[in-house]
């Protein structure tokens, strides 16, 4: 196959045939924010294009305690959802600080995921809310938690064949909270991002949730730190050693946006500063 | 492999042969000639190349143009009516809001998609909808100007 074919599926079951059809040599295409410039720039040659806009895989809902986000919602919607911003701030933050607004419009939650960047800003938010992925191929459905779903940079446990149809996670008691530092405000990639979750009873904290992103080869759930939170009242010397314990749970590399030892010292802070706004602390 | 597309440009139905890897800059630049959204970095990162798609941003480098088949899409050609320019046009115009031009496609693109959306954003508003376009020369205040001179009725005379 010299030239790419190209498919704008109109089902989720012929989707599913043709990526069963052209297993390796498919891409699935959705907004195409990560997967164009690889076509544009860095020598991918796909064998077929297979377009997953058309599937009616954009939404947003409540189901039994659940939020359900379609995989091909772009990061504006869910960015510009009352319901998210309420009910999860941690993701309606991450949504709203992704790429710019024109990548924002067309990038989705399922591309952010399955490209599996160490950076990607949707991952961290869904790993503290403890977010299930429902897989689907032609041959089998399953739900995979997105804690066991990214294996290294770029790669996942998604099979040929196979792609993300929702990403659902239980609707949290406690507050969310996401940072992210990165080169720049606006269009950046992170040189670090936190996300956690914390639910609070009586002053003690009963449940306690912490990612990391762009700080090891894959984002980064830290229960060693989380551990420390447990049925402890939450206070400033408290979220100080939590968030060494995080960082310590990290192995950065150096590269174009930051060094290693950089990482480990902004990441503690920006750590610090999401338990502190979980929690309704003034620490900023 | 090239497929048929058809799409509506600036309002009129538009048709192109177009290859599955090609973006929507590669057929509005090389097949229709429709030169104003600019080939800046190919990778989403400059925004020189935004167009308007069904009402929102997007970068014309980062679409695949068959994925806009029946759909909208607007370019800076498409402002500009019985030759006269619309209000961003004369107030980039009057804010001396270009030196080299390149990005200006990009940026009124931009700043139509916020304006047609909020008629009055406030400046931080028009910052955050404009921070993915950049401009080598420099002239980030008087473009964020033209903006707010539209947005608030403060156009020149």
């Amino acid at each position: 196959m010299s030239e790419a074919l190209y498919f704008a599926a109109s089902t989720l079951n012929e989707a599913m045939k043709l990526l069963g059809q052209y297993g390796k040599k498919a891409v699935i295409l959705a907004g195409g924010t990560d997967l164009v410039p690889r076509i544009n720039i860095y020598g991918l040659k796909p064998g077929a294009l297979i377009y997953v806009g058309k599937l009616g895989l954009d939404y947003i809902k409540e189901e039994k305690g659940r939020m359900v986000i379609g995989a091909a919602t772009p990061m504006a919607k869910i960015a510009g959802s009352k319901a998210v911003a309420k009910k999860a701030a941690a993701l309606s933050e991450a949504a709203l600080q992704a790429g710019t607004a024109a990548v924002r419009t067309a990038g989705t939650i399922g591309g952010n995921l399955a490209n599996a960047s160490p950076a990607a800003d949707l991952a961290t938010p869904l790993l503290v809310l403890d977010a299930d992925l429902s897989l689907v191929s032609q041959k089998k459905k399953r739900m995979i938690a997105l804690k066991d779903f990214f294996k290294g940079p770029g790669q996942t446990v998604l099979q040929p064949g196979e792609m993300i149809k929702e990403v659902s996670f239980p609707i949290p008691k406690g507050r969310t909270a996401f940072v992210k530092l990165g080169r720049r405000k606006a269009l950046t990639l992170s040189v670090v991002n936190a996300a956690v979750r914390l639910e609070v009873n009586r002053k003690k904290c009963q449940e306690a949730r912490i990612a990391l992103g762009s700080v090891a080869p894959t984002p980064l759930r830290c229960p060693k730190a989380e551990g420390l939170l447990k049925d402890q009242e939450i206070s400033k010397d408290l979220i100080a050693q939590c968030a060494s314990e995080a960082m310590a749970a990290s192995s950065p590399i150096d590269d174009q946006r930051a060094s290693a030892w950089y990482r480990k010292k902004a990441g503690a802070a920006v750590v610090a500063k999401a338990l502190a706004r979980a929690a309704g602390l003034e620490m900023e | 492999m090239r497929y048929p597309l058809a799409f509506y440009l600036n309002g009129l139905p538009v048709e192109a042969m177009a290859k599955a890897t090609d973006t929507l800059l590669d057929v509005l630049r090389e097949k229709l000639g429709v030169v104003s959204p600019k080939r800046g970095c190919d990778t989403g990162e400059c925004g020189a190349c935004t167009v308007i798609l069904n009402g929102e941003p997007v970068r014309a480098c980062l679409t695949i143009a068959l994925t806009v088949e029946g759909k909208k899409v607007e370019t800076l050609e498409g402002l500009t009516q019985d030759g006269k320019m619309h209000p961003l046009q004369e107030a980039f115009h009057e804010h001396y809001a270009a030196q080299c031009g390149f990005c200006t496609p990009g940026m009124v693109m931009s700043a139509k998609a916020l304006l047609d959306q909020k008629s009055k954003p406030s400046r931080e508003e028009i910052v955050e909808a404009l921070s993915g376009n950049l401009c080598r020369c420099g002239c980030y205040n008087e473009i964020v100007e033209a903006v707010e001179a539209v947005a608030h009725g403060r156009r020149k005379e």
